[in-house]
């Protein structure tokens, strides 16, 4: 699409706040304001969403292979975003059963593959930080 | 879920109190506060036999479907268990729990008009020189909260407590709502309940009446920046007062996007007003657990919003979106930090 949707929503969001959030009081205000923060948020979503979440499935894959678990990619990947989510979602629940399975060993193997799944846990968060966030 | 009307709330009192007369309702709107309840402010008059009455009063309405498990009987009744305990609360007024007349049930309060209770203006740069003075109300009434002596508050329609259990009940309840509002897998989030589980704390210094949303945002304020009520009861229950100091140190309310708590002092000022206040001590190890504790029922809560706002079968809430969208990562992040991994 031109303009390109990041750019044109960052637009219509500053829009609402500047001309229509100030028209309005309490609980419409509060509503559309929030609306056009949300937009800012689907816009800074909107270009890297598929590319943060088959970077993810790529790291979290290799990470249940080193565990010893079935993690075979699609032979020909869906790219969508609702696709690469469901995946998401299948490989970060087999992530969260292998963490546990670690922290009930005591090896130097065990330790080393936890201490790289906190990694990419705390890499995925980067990748999915929201720029209007407290935190 | 049917909007409320000033002839619904004016034939609603008029059938509740026979004896009023020319029972009048004006300016009835609904105000943008929290995620999990209605709230509506609105003027009342009436007459009886005493004379003519008038009242400025605010009204909560439980929705269908919310993001805080909780009902209008039990945040009226810890307004009222609190009410004359040195903590100052608006005075509650009706109760009324048949969700037929007003399409939910709902509760009557009266309204502390002229004040703010904005968490965003106290980062604007007239408020500034001001927010020392904040710290000290805000943390200082979360400490006298602390100390006030439980035995003392008529609590009985809160689930029962103990100094050696409540750690874990709180645990057990918030890793419940997360099973009931799983809106995807949380690594995270579940990697911090084992935590959680393999290193309990101590038990609670002394059992409290924990408000359990107490923060910026949910205390009114004057243009001084005094405290003048404390707000929102509804997650109030019995248990470790360390649980409301660590809420209100969360990352997450950090509103000034610093190191500043709640967006008013740094974390040891707040430490150290809370103490003073409360005549407690804020085990480092403790507090830290009900920090962790804390991202937990973070994450239920943004969770049940996004589950709320996916589920319900009325008018959607788009602070439940909203919220889930801003806060679930940044929740996230705030686990890895308290966990040693950021």
């Amino acid at each position: 699409m031109k303009p390109s949707i990041p750019a044109a929503a960052t637009d219509l969001a500053e829009r609402l706040r500047a001309e229509i959030v100030p028209e309005l009081t309490g609980f419409r205000a509060n509503n559309v304001a929030m609306g056009s923060a949300m937009i800012d948020m689907i816009a800074e979503e909107f270009d890297r969403a598929a590319a943060r979440l088959f970077e993810e499935n790529e790291a979290v894959r290799a990470l249940l292979r080193r565990g010893g678990l079935a993690a075979d990619a699609p032979t020909k990947p869906d790219l969508r975003v609702s696709a690469l989510e469901a995946e998401n979602d299948r490989l970060r629940a087999a992530l969260i059963d292998l963490q546990a399975a670690l922290e009930t060993r005591d090896d130097d193997d065990a330790r080393a593959l936890d201490a790289d799944v906190w990694r990419e846990l705390t890499r995925s968060v980067e990748r999915r930080r929201i720029a209007s966030a407290n935190f | 879920m049917k909007a409320l009307t000033e002839a619904d709330m004016t034939a609603y009192l008029a059938a509740r109190f026979p004896d009023w007369r020319d029972v009048r309702i004006d300016g009835l709107h609904r105000l943008p506060l929290g995620a999990s309840r209605e709230t509506y402010r609105f003027d009342l008059s009436y007459s009886d036999g005493d004379g003519a009455h008038s009242d400025r009063l605010i009204l909560r309405r439980d929705p269908p479907v919310s993001n805080v498990d909780s009902d209008r009987n039990h945040e009226y009744s810890a307004y009222r268990a609190i009410h004359g305990h040195g903590i100052p609360v608006p005075r509650m007024i009706l109760l009324e729990e048949d969700p037929g007349p007003m399409g939910g049930a709902i509760s009557i309060a009266e309204d502390l008009r002229g004040y703010h209770n904005s968490e965003y203006q106290l980062q604007q740069p007239a408020w500034r020189d001001k927010l020392p003075h904040i710290a000290a109300q805000m943390w200082g009434a979360m400490g006298r909260l602390a100390a006030v002596p439980v035995e003392n508050l008529d609590l009985e329609f809160m689930v029962p407590a103990t100094r050696e259990g409540t750690a874990m009940q709180e645990l057990d309840f918030w890793e419940a709502t997360l099973d009931k509002n799983d809106v995807g897998p949380e690594p995270i989030t579940r990697a911090a309940i084992r935590w959680l589980r393999r290193n309990p704390p101590p038990p609670a210094q002394k059992l409290a009446m924990v408000h359990g949303d107490f923060r910026a945002g949910n205390f009114l304020y004057d243009d001084s920046g005094t405290l003048i009520a404390v707000l929102d009861w509804e997650m109030a229950h019995r248990g470790d007062p360390l649980e409301d100091l660590a809420w209100s140190l969360a990352r997450v309310f950090s509103f000034g996007k610093d190191d500043r708590r709640s967006g008013i002092a740094p974390r040891e000022e707040a430490i150290r007003i809370w103490e003073a206040a409360s005549g407690l001590t804020a085990d480092p190890a403790a507090l830290h657990w009900w920090e962790l504790l804390n991202c937990v029922k973070g994450q239920g809560i943004w969770n049940s919003c996004a589950q709320a706002w996916t589920t319900t079968s009325g008018e959607r809430e788009v602070i439940h979106a909203y919220a889930a969208w801003w806060l679930r990562n940044a929740q996230d992040r705030a686990i890895l930090e308290l966990m040693g991994h950021l």
